[in-house]
């Protein structure tokens, strides 16, 4: 039992940080609602402009890139998705020769960075014919998510106990009914961790879509912040409601799936 | 049914670790064979080949007339109880039990039927709709048992599936399986480390220690005639003690052998019995109808049985003498039994 005074601490403590985590957010959102017509300054607060996202979402072309952003999130997420809880139940369950050294494949996909590779990739899709297209956003993230999510759902599967896979054998389900009815309703709160995870990093990939794709009708949220920078710098109220919109989708998939999220947090956690 | 032959078997896990050298037994049709010996003997991996978990590195398995080496677990028509039950834990006890059926596109009244039937054998009839979760651990065990005797296979294989009950319990499950099995008549290979479980549950009983069959026969073939110095060890509580007789001891033992005691053959000093021996008390174990006490003659300890609860103190000097009939004989170098 924790003595009152380290409670308090305790909740000192957790309260400073939630403050450093609170902060900038508040920040944003009351600079995206300030009087566009006064001095902008980070974080103050003048009252509640709310005409400042529909200015920003004109100006950002927020309608259209947002679609794009969709689309595109969409995609990469079921099909990394679909990838990765395949080759994590390979590699986690089923025991193949050359294992460990493809595993540590995936693994390079997760740790050499999307800066490293960009220029190389942007030559190669261009041979191809795929640049300025859907497919040059969505293929380069599919395989950088599935290195995620190889490396997540193998750590799920790698906790499943052995002998629940082992009696659906001999009851006689196959490898492919045993994953998807077996086991996969057992790793929902992993599987909703990594939909989460997958969809905010694709959703705020910037580089990317920034060197694959010219086309007004291809590009992604992200890049329409840029049009608040250079030409506006001075308007730092449209580029904070431009940041809102951009952000808003991710945090409205969190606020859905939370529960299951800080479970899947939790148990990849200890078993991982 | 099917009785099941493993013809010379081998496991080797990397390339080194031998798990199983060259077992050889024949497993009768309705059977119930447990394999005992302690943890690492090899036991739970011969079962586990059985069941097609763990391939074969040498010799063959046959169920039946059918070698299965080459055969997925699922296309050899055996059930296994699993030592934490392994339930599907999102579905109701109903669909963990019809799991297997369905999977055999069993048609679905007749599914319906034989879970009932399951259900009401095992006395599962009011949690069919609950999820194992909502279970207690012996119905938990239970299910598991059921969805193995729904399925109707040709060899049941039960890999310790009561050592996670209490000891009340387990009693009383263990009764259950060996009544159950009568009734079914399936041929049975039950793996447990506890000698007790072999002892009252198997028709014939296989000792295995470090991969090697070191011998096989009923229980009461284990207990009078143990084939060496291990199974006599490792079959009876309290163990069998050993004795070398040594001239220091000051025993009128067979010279030149190892001698092994069991308690109810070291009693209380009497005329008739071979002695009598002198020992120091160093532990008593009284449990009511019978009192065990260690003694120390030498330095070798000897269990004594004295019936009735006895008062003896530790460190007492105690006098008793051996039941020259239930002596039993081994080779000092070997182990194996000598006559």
């Amino acid at each position: 039992m924790n003595s009152r005074g380290e409670q308090t601490l305790t909740y000192v403590v957790l309260g400073v940080f939630s403050l450093i985590a609170l902060l900038p957010i508040a920040g944003i959102v009351f600079t995206a609602l300030q009087d566009p017509s006064g001095g902008a300054s980070f974080g103050s607060f003048d009252g509640l402009h709310f005409g400042n996202f529909k200015t920003a979402w004109d100006q950002g072309h927020f309608g259209s890139y947002l679609k794009s952003s969709v689309f595109v999130a969409v995609v990469v997420v079921a099909f990394a998705g679909v990838f990765s809880i395949m080759s994590g139940y390979a590699f986690g369950l089923m025991r193949f020769r050359g294992q460990n050294a493809l595993f540590y494949v995936f693994l390079l996909g997760l740790m050499v960075p999307m800066e490293a590779i960009i220029v190389p990739l942007y030559y190669d899709f261009r041979d191809v014919g795929i640049t300025n297209t859907y497919w040059g956003l969505i293929l380069p993230q599919i395989a950088t998510s599935v290195a995620f999510g190889t490396f997540w759902m193998r750590a799920f599967f790698r906790g499943v106990p052995q002998s629940l896979v082992e009696a659906a054998r001999i009851d006689g389900a196959s490898s492919w009914f045993t994953l998807w009815r077996v086991l996969l309703p057992l790793a929902r709160p992993a599987v909703l961790t990594m939909t989460v995870l997958l969809f905010m990093w694709t959703w705020n990939e910037f580089l990317l879509a920034l060197v694959m794709v010219s086309d007004e009708g291809l590009r992604t949220a992200p890049l329409g912040l840029s049009f608040f920078q250079g030409r506006n710098t001075s308007d730092l109220s449209l580029l904070a409601a431009g940041a809102v919109i951009v952000a808003l989708p991710v945090v409205i998939l969190y606020v859905f799936l939370q529960r299951h999220f800080i479970r899947g947090m939790l148990s990849g956690a200890v078993k991982g | 049914m099917a009785g099941v032959t493993f013809s010379d078997v081998g496991k080797t896990f990397g390339s080194t670790v031998q798990a199983v050298k060259d077992l050889s037994l024949e497993i009768a049709d309705g059977e119930f064979m447990v394999l005992v010996g302690p943890s690492g003997s090899g036991k739970t991996t011969a079962l586990r080949m059985l069941a097609g978990l763990e391939s074969i590195t040498t010799g063959s398995i046959a169920i039946g007339e059918r070698v299965v080496n080459k055969i997925a677990p699922r296309e050899r028509d055996i059930a296994m109880v699993f030592q934490d039950y392994a339930l599907y834990p999102q579905w109701s006890v109903f669909d963990n039990l019809a799991f297997g059926l369905r999977r055999r596109k069993v048609p679905r009244d007749a599914i319906a039927r034989r879970v009932a039937e399951a259900a009401r054998v095992l006395d599962l009839e009011p949690y069919l709709q609950r999820r194992p979760g909502q279970l207690s651990g012996g119905q938990a065990q239970r299910v598991a048992l059921g969805r193995a005797l729904v399925r109707d296979p040709q060899v049941f294989l039960m890999d310790e599936p009561l050592s996670n009950l209490d000891a009340k319990l387990r009693t009383q499950t263990r009764g259950e399986i060996r009544r159950l099995q009568q009734e079914v008549r399936t041929t049975t290979v039950y793996v447990t480390h506890d000698q007790v479980e072999a002892m009252t549950m198997g028709d014939r009983i296989a000792v295995m220690n470090h991969g090697v069959l070191e011998q096989v026969g009923t229980p009461e073939q284990l207990y009078e005639q143990p084939a060496n110095r291990f199974v006599a060890g490792f079959i009876g509580s309290p163990a069998m003690s050993f004795v070398e007789a040594r001239a220091e001891l000051d025993a009128p033992l067979r010279r030149g052998v190892v001698v092994g005691v069991r308690p109810e053959h070291a009693r209380p000093w009497r005329e008739g019995l071979l002695g009598p021996l002198r020992g120091t008390v160093a532990f008593v174990e009284a449990l009511g109808r019978e009192t065990f006490i260690g003694v120390d003659v030498g330095d070798t300890r000897l269990v004594v049985f004295e019936e009735g609860r006895a008062t003896r103190d530790v460190g007492e000097e105690i006098e008793f003498g051996l039941v020259e009939s239930g002596l039993r004989y081994f080779d000092p170098e070997t182990g194996a039994a000598v006559q």
